[in-house]
């Protein structure tokens, strides 16, 4: 009993404390970005960051669902591309065939990740191993299909929902926070969310309380593809078309952000809380960089410094409860 | 089911180079029956650059770690290369490999030191290596001695050219060194970290000596396809991401580490090199190479997967 709670506290110092850290470094980040240029704290400017956030952060839903199992999705990329290039090819910008196109995209989505999944819990094959052939499988059907060159474009619809204004809001931020609160309560207050905090803890003591571990990988991957699905509909509507390798850009940011939020990359510690201002933070910092010019050699230097710092900096809160 | 290194690494080999042979003869006979010394020529250039960072890849890994960082440090090693040719070749080649040096150094660290989990580690890397690569050389630029370039790339007799020379080499190197005291190591720590640590082997200076190897390794495949393409670029290496872990894989080298032989990992390396001949001469569009890439990929590990519980299942009913 004593154990228990024990436990429990350990893992909620760094899921409490990594969130504040970066929402902290956030706060700060806005303070420097308000020296460098007039009006940075201005609401409409943070409503507008929080937009161009919202393509991350949903595709980092995926990522944290597959990392909280001990996982991880290098498949991302082609994912998104592939969701996108087929939601125009079908659409060609075309209202009427709206419905169809949104479908085949998550349908992609998902299909692609349910085969990491099915190869990760029935193979046994190593998640790394999976999701970067599967990027390469994607990446090629993405290219049989288009022939190289993709075509269409977006409906006028989606443009609207990831460039529109509802009043004063952003209309993908009311989607994003949207998906936000469904996520954290699917992952902190239903049975699934805790199957999947278990799978990633101890595989085996899951397995012994009766999970059925494989149907919780398969479905923790599908989400991912579903995910990845989602941001390729979503960010076609921002560029209004699709092109090749406009997937690249959601990998190391994704996970970064995941790990940001004071997720464990080993499973069984984070949430989506985090990951959220995680997604936030790197968006701001991208933009901070652009406005004093920093080259994206410097800016890819800068956010692999990032990421090690946050690691070792989250580690150092549980340490000290030892 | 105790370690057998030896045994278990030449059946590896052994699987490897069936696939290899198999794919070779399909692409002899697609070209017609015909190969050349030419055509010997451009398979070892094709896949020297490859064959060296699996290589490295291949250290790593089995010490049951995984390296991301080892194709942009391709990609930083070729660009130094390129822009300092030009002052002194000498001076280009080592300034490449001091940095290569370092890059593999800072992995090192990250996980030996720091005890970063690989795969984060390497990713931050691979972030901070692409961005070094891009801030040093914006865009594909740089000299290289003629001279070199066509040494390195067409040199030699007509049997035996300079590109098979260094592959073999580089193949030999990597089989020796497996069979030293840190190649000895080096499978313990994969297989059992905790056992090979108690039993007196140095678990964080062998896997200090894997990271640095690998980046030295990648440094000369960065090096070799800068040389022979006559040029830098900065994300030349981005996609050897991936191809360095494919050939690993494909090479019959266990994941988790412990297991697999120098030998299929360079099998590893020629097959997926010839996959892109294949592809040419079967009249395929070269959309189809990463498909087939990926599926390959995904498609042995998947089957040794399904062949080990099929043996085990067989084993069990005969007790």
């Amino acid at each position: 009993m004593t154990n228990t709670r024990r436990m429990r506290n350990s893992f909620a110092r760094p899921v409490v404390l990594a969130p504040l850290t970066i929402t902290g470094c956030t706060v700060l980040l806005f303070l420097v970005g308000s020296i460098l240029a007039r009006g940075f704290m201005a609401p409409s400017n943070v409503l507008m960051l929080l937009a161009l956030s919202a393509d991350l952060g949903i595709a980092a839903i995926g990522e944290t669902v597959v990392i909280l199992t001990g996982g991880i999705d290098l498949s991302i990329a082609w994912n998104v591309t592939a969701a996108s290039i087929i939601f125009t090819g079908i659409t060609q910008g075309n209202e009427g065939h709206l419905w169809i196109g949104v479908a085949a995209g998550l349908g992609v989505g998902a299909l692609a990740g349910l085969a990491n999944g099915l190869g990760i819990a029935k193979l046994n094959i190593s998640p790394i191993v999976m999701t970067l052939g599967m990027n390469n499988i994607m990446q090629g059907l993405t290219l049989i299909y288009s022939q190289g060159t993709p075509s269409g474009s977006a409906p006028a619809s989606i443009k609207e929902i990831a460039t529109g204004w509802l009043g004063p809001i952003p209309i993908i931020v009311l989607v994003w926070i949207g998906l936000a609160i469904v996520v954290s309560a699917c992952l902190h207050a239903t049975r699934g969310g805790r199957y999947l905090y278990s799978v990633g803890e101890s595989p085996m003591v899951s397995r012994l309380t009766g999970i059925d571990n494989d149907f919780v990988l398969i479905a923790a991957y599908t989400v991912s593809g579903f995910c990845a699905g989602l941001t390729g509909i979503l960010f076609t509507g921002f560029s209004s078309m699709s092109f090749l390798g406009m997937g690249d850009q959601f990998v190391l940011p994704a996970i970064a952000a995941v790990v940001l939020g004071g997720a464990s990359i080993y499973g069984g510690r984070g949430s989506y809380a985090g990951t959220f201002v995680g997604a936030f933070f790197l968006t701001v910092l991208t933009t901070v960089l652009a406005i004093v010019n920093i080259s994206i050699g410097f800016r890819n230097i800068i956010y692999g410094l990032v990421i090690i710092a946050a690691v070792l900096l989250y580690r150092a809160y549980t340490r000290e409860r030892e | 089911m105790g370690p057998r290194p030896s045994g278990a690494a030449r059946q590896g080999a052994f699987g490897a180079t069936v696939t290899f042979i198999v794919l070779f003869v399909v692409d002899f006979l697609l070209k017609g029956g015909h190969f050349s010394a030419f055509d010997l020529k451009t398979l070892c250039m094709n896949a020297l650059p490859l064959v060296l960072v699996a290589l490295g890849q291949f250290f790593v890994v089995l010490t049951n770690g995984i390296d991301l960082s080892l194709g942009p440090m391709m990609s930083v090693s070729g660009a130094i290369a390129a822009l300092t040719f030009s002052t002194s070749p000498i001076g280009a080649v080592l300034l490449a490999m001091v940095a290569a040096a370092g890059g593999g150094l800072a992995n090192a660290i990250l996980v030996v030191r720091l005890r970063l989990p690989p795969i984060l580690a390497t990713l931050a890397t691979m972030s901070i290596f692409q961005g070094v690569a891009l801030v040093i050389l914006p865009s594909p630029e740089g000299t290289v001695p003629a001279g070199l370039t066509a040494f390195l790339t067409n040199g030699g007799p007509a049997l035996l050219p300079v590109p098979l020379v260094l592959l073999v080499c580089a193949a030999l190197a990597t089989g020796w060194t497996m069979t030293t005291r840190f190649g000895i190591w080096l499978r313990a720590v994969g297989g059992d970290e905790g056992a090979a640590r108690s039993s007196g082997v140095a678990v964080s200076a062998v896997k200090f000596g894997a990271y640095v190897l690998a980046a030295l390794l990648a440094g000369l495949g960065g090096l070799y396809l800068a040389i022979a393409t006559a040029n830098g670029s900065p994300t030349i290496g981005d996609s050897f991401i991936l191809l360095s872990i494919a050939a690993v894989v494909l090479g019959r080298v266990a994941i988790v580490g412990g297991r697999g032989s120098p030998l299929g990992v360079v099998m590893g390396a020629l097959t997926l090199t010839i996959i892109g001949s294949l592809l040419y001469f079967a009249n395929l569009s070269s959309f189809y190479q990463s498909l087939i890439n990926g599926l390959i990929l995904v498609g042995v590990v998947g089957f040794d997967m399904i062949r080990k519980r099929f043996l085990l299942a067989v084993r069990g009913g005969r007790q």
